[in-house]
């Protein structure tokens, strides 16, 4: 390590630091929001910045923001210049290009100041439950052919002047969207964990100096590089490549080819799209930042799961894409649904280097599911939106089972059944596991999930998002695919097949049943330990018939 | 009159005998693992021989243990069933499914207390305003109670969708196990916990369910071995929220005594504050492998509704979460015992401990990777001949060596340096904790005092409040059996709430918030009844509430007397003050919710002085010199070693200097100065010099 001009224990000090501002701006953000999205999903993230806008510490939740962090402060500083910012100002972009790929994620910038001079920034990103646009959650894929139909585009504006909210900007905003008190509750949420990140980056930059603190940022920028570096140069040079496919991007479309090569070059990797489908006229396309966002995390779950999270450490990992294509689509592009990407991202790079890293690769996830349903709560008078989430079970891993019903590749909490009962109008039958769904294998695929809805409104506009209804979960070495997912109307009525992405009416009683997908095996069934399979049966998560069938156990 | 704590921790249990108009007697003997009874025999007997007296001259046996704790963490309760609604089987093993480590794909999630094997549905529902939509299916639940009963389960737990708006359907289960069951417990989560969110109230209730057999059992043979010893009164148990509650709520509800020890450590810092004039404590207590902190605010220790058991590196998120009223605790892993290693060129301490056994470098035990009791003793602060009142001594060239090797080298810092910069993360990670329960929980830290315990916390504790902004550190006599002494003053208290959601502008109102408090009440009747404990209650209210559309509530005391047309308007204004305190502004046009519902009836505790058997000292002891590290000074410098029981009240110790007690060294750094209280407490004044 070369010789620093710093000593190690004030960067020791210093990088806690950074690390526990982006901390406390997520706690921040997430006692204070109003929506579940944030407070019970988690759905946001955090970041700290340097005066010249590089990435020092992010928080440590969704990675979504990941791609589109590193960057963001440097996009607002094209519009707003330094010299244009003042103390308590705090700058709003939700664009896609901009922005992480869809205009529910509002970011909010903030500068810090030191002697009335900028010395870093503060940004936080939060998906909003709704911006307006064609249908509830402004995440509609199906119909939806332009970024223009997807509700508010904001390009960077200032929203907060000297503390407080610029009241014009505000109406115009809560104007346009279906929840506004729950809107306005979470940009204010966001100014408040801005608040509290801009007062502990002062602090720290008044303790140890600027020039000091500045160094240490250097430093922690250098060292983490130099660390991803090592980390790459361990993974065997190569050029790796898989193919998959995505069902379609709405009913009667065709399906989505997602082909990736992954070029390990020394101490460099390059994850490239360029032979994906070109880029769909449904709310589904991947902006390069959201491409990204989800490249670097399959190379840090590959390399160490602890590595920094900043601008160091993501300049080795180069992501591209053909310019035009689906994973870096050109404005208006829509994009709304793009959440339903990321898992495959992951599953794409996971394909690629399980021929390279055997030991870290794992069978395809179960997918999820990310409906929303919105219309008039009864109750109140007043719209609702109940955006949901689902996740199913995780691949078999090298050396274990995959996990059961755990978040995949996002990382967010689920919204208790009692939570959506009493705020939606909305009645849940079921919330289960699926037997004989988990791919079979030596280590057995985590199983597919099952959630029934009832509407108890008059009615309803559900927009779908999920996938693996066609193509299953892939199982690697051996490993047998995950059973393909199914989303059924009124299954016990009048059983009507859904399309994953559909949008589809309802009314007081329908049922939407969502079955996701099982998730891909690990290594031959046939080399499955008999103890296992029979704790399986016991358990109930797998039958007697697919003991049978699957492994060849007879009793 | 005679009155008995014993704290059992993992590694000692700890004894004071308090007798009127005498000093207490303290006693510390290795906890028996296999049967913790042993240990408590053997301590009791050895303290009333001392005083000349038997088992029946006690008064009072009051108790803490980590029975509870440890019967989940290693996974050895009984065999336990779940009943729940049909359709929701898998809540349990579903969780909350977010991953406590974001980029680990590789993770398994903490295994749920039962197998999916033993959890049995059936078929009914209630919606969220407790109508019920499906009554239960009799001929079905007949079924099931067959296969439980051949499942050979020794408990069970019955958590069903919403039964917090209405535990009909969970008592009709209950009368038909019962029934067909008898003698085996059954834990209802609507009476344990009617609160709402399924999974974390499922996860409570099939935790007592869990060990509520081991945990009884431990409770009878307990009361056996004390009334062969003649006690035939009454022998209260610590609550984790706190307070004292009777064997026969422990055996029924053991989940309540989960944080039993260090609800007792939280009660003895804000007794020692309260000592010494101070209202406002956050608790600190540093031992082998972690740090705890707790808080006392205006004199009360501060309770969350819920609380994590079993968390996995002390990652929020990652144990199994537990919705009964806890002290505050936040535990870190800093201790002693953490290991210190350079990863990226910057030093890492923790969360990896070698805790007591084999134990730092230097107790020569084995330990091979150098910790925070190294670097503390290379540095000066702990004197090699006097660990442990001199029952052990320290090898400091090994320590010197393991931190040479494992920090200095990689760093290219000096020994000294290395041990300096283990000693600032620990610091630092000690700080962030502190931070948490201060400034990002609403305390102004500038109001609050540290009380420092436990073997490590005395030597960490200034520079952490130097950090925060604090003014001062308690660090009270007799520390080392600080929670048996909690343990002392604790009053017996219970506790009720209940989940009601309800708009406080709503026209029924009032009525409601009378109906929530008049069926908390009796409850609250009912477990005094089984409390037995004498004295006239003192009743608390308090609620968590948030803004409408907010998903998190915070905690709001509540005005008593007579609940009026008022009320609603009063819980609104505490509310918008509450909100305020912690986030900085209230936002006085929205409209508030009510969430969860407390009650609390605390009972009148015994009100001897606290006597923590500190003598003053017949005559001074002269302090000695010795070299410790002064980063101000950037080397080291010659420092006074004081000897704690040699000094007078009023003595004024100017930093740096060291004070030796037999069970924890505290360190004065330069710039901050100390006093022995009347009690025989050290108070460091923290100096306003940076």
């Amino acid at each position: 390590m070369k010789e620093a001009n710093i000593d190690p224990i004030t960067l020791t000090v210093i990088w806690n630091g950074l690390l526990a501002i982006a901390e406390e701006m997520g706690s921040t953000l997430r006692r204070t929001a109003f929506s579940e999205a944030v407070r019970e999903g988690e759905d946001f993230s955090t970041g700290v910045f340097d005066i010249q806008a590089r990435l020092v510490a992010q928080g440590n939740f969704t990675p979504g923001h990941l791609g589109s962090m590193p960057y963001v402060v440097r996009t607002v500083l094209e519009y707003f210049p330094v010299a244009d910012l003042h103390p308590g100002d705090a700058i709003l972009l939700n664009d896609s290009f901009l922005g992480s790929g869809h205009f529910p994620d509002c970011f909010l910038v903030s500068p810090a100041f030191l002697n009335n001079e900028v010395i870093g920034f503060v940004c936080t990103t939060a998906h909003h439950i709704d911006v307006g646009g064609a249908a509830p959650g402004s995440q509609k894929v199906h119909g939806v052919t332009e970024a223009y139909q997807e509700g508010l585009r904001i390009l960077p504006i200032r929203l907060i002047r000297a503390g407080e909210f610029d009241a014009d900007i505000l109406r115009i905003i809560l104007g346009n969207v279906r929840a506004p008190e729950k809107v306005r509750g979470d940009l204010r949420a966001q100014a408040n964990a801005n608040r509290a990140g801009v007062v502990r980056l002062e602090e720290l930059h008044s303790q140890y100096g600027r020039d000091v603190t500045e160094s240490a940022f250097d430093e922690i920028l250098e060292r983490s590089e130099k660390r991803m570096r090592e980390l790459i140069g361990d993974m065997p040079d190569g050029v790796y490549s898989f193919d998959d496919q995505m069902d379609d991007y709405g009913p009667g479309t065709p399906p989505i080819k997602v082909a990736v090569d992954v070029t390990i070059n020394g101490d460099v990797i390059e994850v490239d799209f360029s032979r994906s489908s070109d880029q769909v006229p449904a709310a589904l396309n991947s902006y390069i930042n959201y491409t990204r966002a989800y490249t670097f995390f399959a190379v840090k779950v590959y390399c160490d799961a602890l590595l920094p999270q900043n601008d160091g450490g993501m300049r080795p990992i180069i992501a591209k894409a053909r310019r035009g294509s689906f994973f870096n689509p050109t404005f208006p592009a829509p994009s709304g649904g793009r959440a339903a990407l990321q898992i495959r991202i992951f599953d794409a790079i996971n394909g690629a280097l399980a021929k390279a890293m055997p030991h870290r690769a794992m069978g395809a996830f179960s997918h999820w599911s990310n409906p929303n349903i919105g219309g008039l709560d009864p109750e109140t008078g007043k719209p609702f939106v109940m955006y949901d989430l689902m996740f199913g079970g995780y691949g078999g891993r090298s050396d274990k089972d995959g996990a059961e019903a755990l978040a995949p590749v996002m990382n967010c909490r689920n919204i208790p059944v009692e939570v959506h009962e009493t705020h939606n109008p909305v009645r849940i039958h079921c919330l289960e596991l699926i037997q004989d769904t988990g791919g079979a294998g030596k280590y057995r695929g985590g199983l597919g999930l099952r959630k029934d809805i009832e509407l108890l409104a008059e009615e309803a506009i559900m927009t779908g998002l999920g996938d693996r209804h066609d193509t299953q979960p892939y199982g690697i070495f051996g490993g047998k695919a995950g059973a393909r997912a199914e989303t059924i109307l009124n299954p016990d009525t009048h059983p009507q097949t859904l399309g994953s992405k559909d949008v589809t009416s309802l009314r007081r009683g329908d049922i939407v049943s969502f079955r996701l997908a099982g998730a891909g095996g690990y290594g031959p069934p046939a080399e499955r330990d008999l103890k296992a399979i029979r704790r399986d049966i016991a358990d109930g998560y797998i039958s007697f018939n697919a003991a049978a069938r699957d492994y060849g156990v007879k009793n | 009159m005679l009155r008995m704590a014993f704290d059992i921790g993992g590694t000692f249990t700890d004894f004071v005998l308090a007798a009127n108009g005498e000093s207490p007697r303290f006693l510390k003997l290795p906890t028996t693992p296999d049967d913790p009874a042993k240990a408590v025999e053997e301590g009791f007997d050895m303290l009333l021989r001392e005083v000349g007296q038997s088992g029946k001259d006690l008064e009072a046996v009051l108790h803490a243990t980590t029975i509870a704790t440890n019967a989940i963490i290693e996974r050895k309760g009984a065999p336990t069933a779940l009943v729940t609604t049909e359709g929701f089987k898998d809540v349990l093993i579903i969780g909350r499914q977010k991953r406590y480590e974001t980029y680990d794909l590789y993770m398994e999630k903490p295994p749920a207390l039962v197998a999916r094997r033993s959890i049995f549905e059936v078929s009914e529902r209630i919606d969220h305003r407790g109508t019920v939509l499906k009554s239960v299916d009799q001929a079905a639940l007949k079924e099931l109670v067959n296969s439980i009963k051949n499942g050979g389960y020794s408990s069970i737990a019955v958590a069903l969708l919403h039964a917090y708006a209405n535990p009909d359907h969970e008592k009709q289960v209950e009368c038909v196990l019962k029934e067909s069951l008898p003698g085996i417990p059954i834990t209802l989560a609507s009476s344990l916990s009617p609160k709402f969110r399924e999974y974390e109230r499922t996860s409570t209730a099939v935790a007592n369910a869990y060990i509520r057999p081991i945990v009884s059992s431990y409770i009878d043979r307990l009361e056996g071995t004390l009334s062969g010893k003649g006690f035939h009164q009454s022998m209260f148990v610590m609550q984790s929220a706190g307070g004292l509650i009777s064997p026969d709520i422990v055996k029924e509800e053991p989940i309540r005594i989960v944080e039993s020890g260090p609800a007792a450590g939280v009660l003895m810092a804000g007794i020692i504050g309260s000592e010494a004039g101070i209202n406002h404590v956050i608790s600190f207590d540093m031992g082998g492998t972690t740090a705890k902190l707790g808080a006392v605010d205006g004199g009360v220790p501060a309770v969350l509704p819920t609380f994590e058991v079993d968390p996995i590196r002390y990652k929020a998120g990652s144990g199994l979460p537990i919705n009964v009223p806890s002290v505050e605790l936040l535990e870190i892993g800093a201790g002693g015992g953490s290991i210190a290693r350079v990863d990226l060129g910057v030093i890492h301490v923790g969360p990896d401990s070698a805790g007591a056994d084999p134990g730092p470098i230097c107790y020569g035990r084995g330990g091979d990777r150098a910790t925070v009791t190294d670097a503390n003793l290379v540095l000066g602060y702990l004197n090699p001949d006097f660990f442990n009142a001199g029952a052990m001594s320290l090898d400091l060239e090994s320590a010197r060596a393991g931190i040479a090797r494992d920090v200095a080298e990689p760093l290219g810092l000096s020994i000294e340096e290395a041990a300096w910069g283990i000693h600032v993360v620990a610091n630092a990670n000690m700080e962030r904790a502190m931070r948490i329960v201060s400034v990002e929980r609403g305390r102004d830290p500038r109001r609050y005092s540290i009380v420092a315990f436990g073997g490590a916390g005395p030597a960490h504790a200034a520079r952490i409040a130097r950090a925060i902004g604090m003014p001062e550190v308690l660090t009270p006599f007799g520390a080392g059996v600080g929670s048996a002494i909690g343990l002392l003053q604790a009053a017996p208290k219970i506790e009720v709430s209940i989940t009601s959601i309800l708009d406080l502008e709503a026209s029924i109102a009032e009525e409601a918030c009378r109906s929530i408090y008049e069926g908390l009440e009796s409850r609250v009747v009912e477990d005094l009844k089984r409390l037995g404990a004498p004295g006239t209650p003192k009743f608390n209210r308090y609620g968590y509430f948030r803004y409408k559309g907010q998903g998190y509530e915070i905690r709001t005391d509540l005005p008593e007397g007579p609940i009026n047309s008022d009320f609603p308007a009063l819980i609104a204004e505490a509310f918008h003050a509450t909100y305020d305190k912690t986030y900085g502004y209230a936002d006085r046009e929205a409209a508030i919710e009510a969430v969860d519902w407390h009650l609390v009836a605390t009972l009148p505790s015994h009100s001897d002085k606290l006597d923590l058997g500190w003598h003053v000292p017949k005559s001074s002891i002269p302090p000695r010199q010795r070299k410790t590290w002064q980063p101000e000074a950037n080397g080291f410098v010659e420092t006074k070693i004081y000897d704690r029981r040699g000094i007078f009240v009023g003595t004024e110790i100017v930093g740096p200097a060291i004070i030796e007690d037999p069970e924890a060294t505290i360190v004065i750094p330069s710039g901050d100065t100390a006093i022995v209280t009347e009690n025989g407490h050290i108070r460091i004044n923290i100096g306003s010099r940076v």
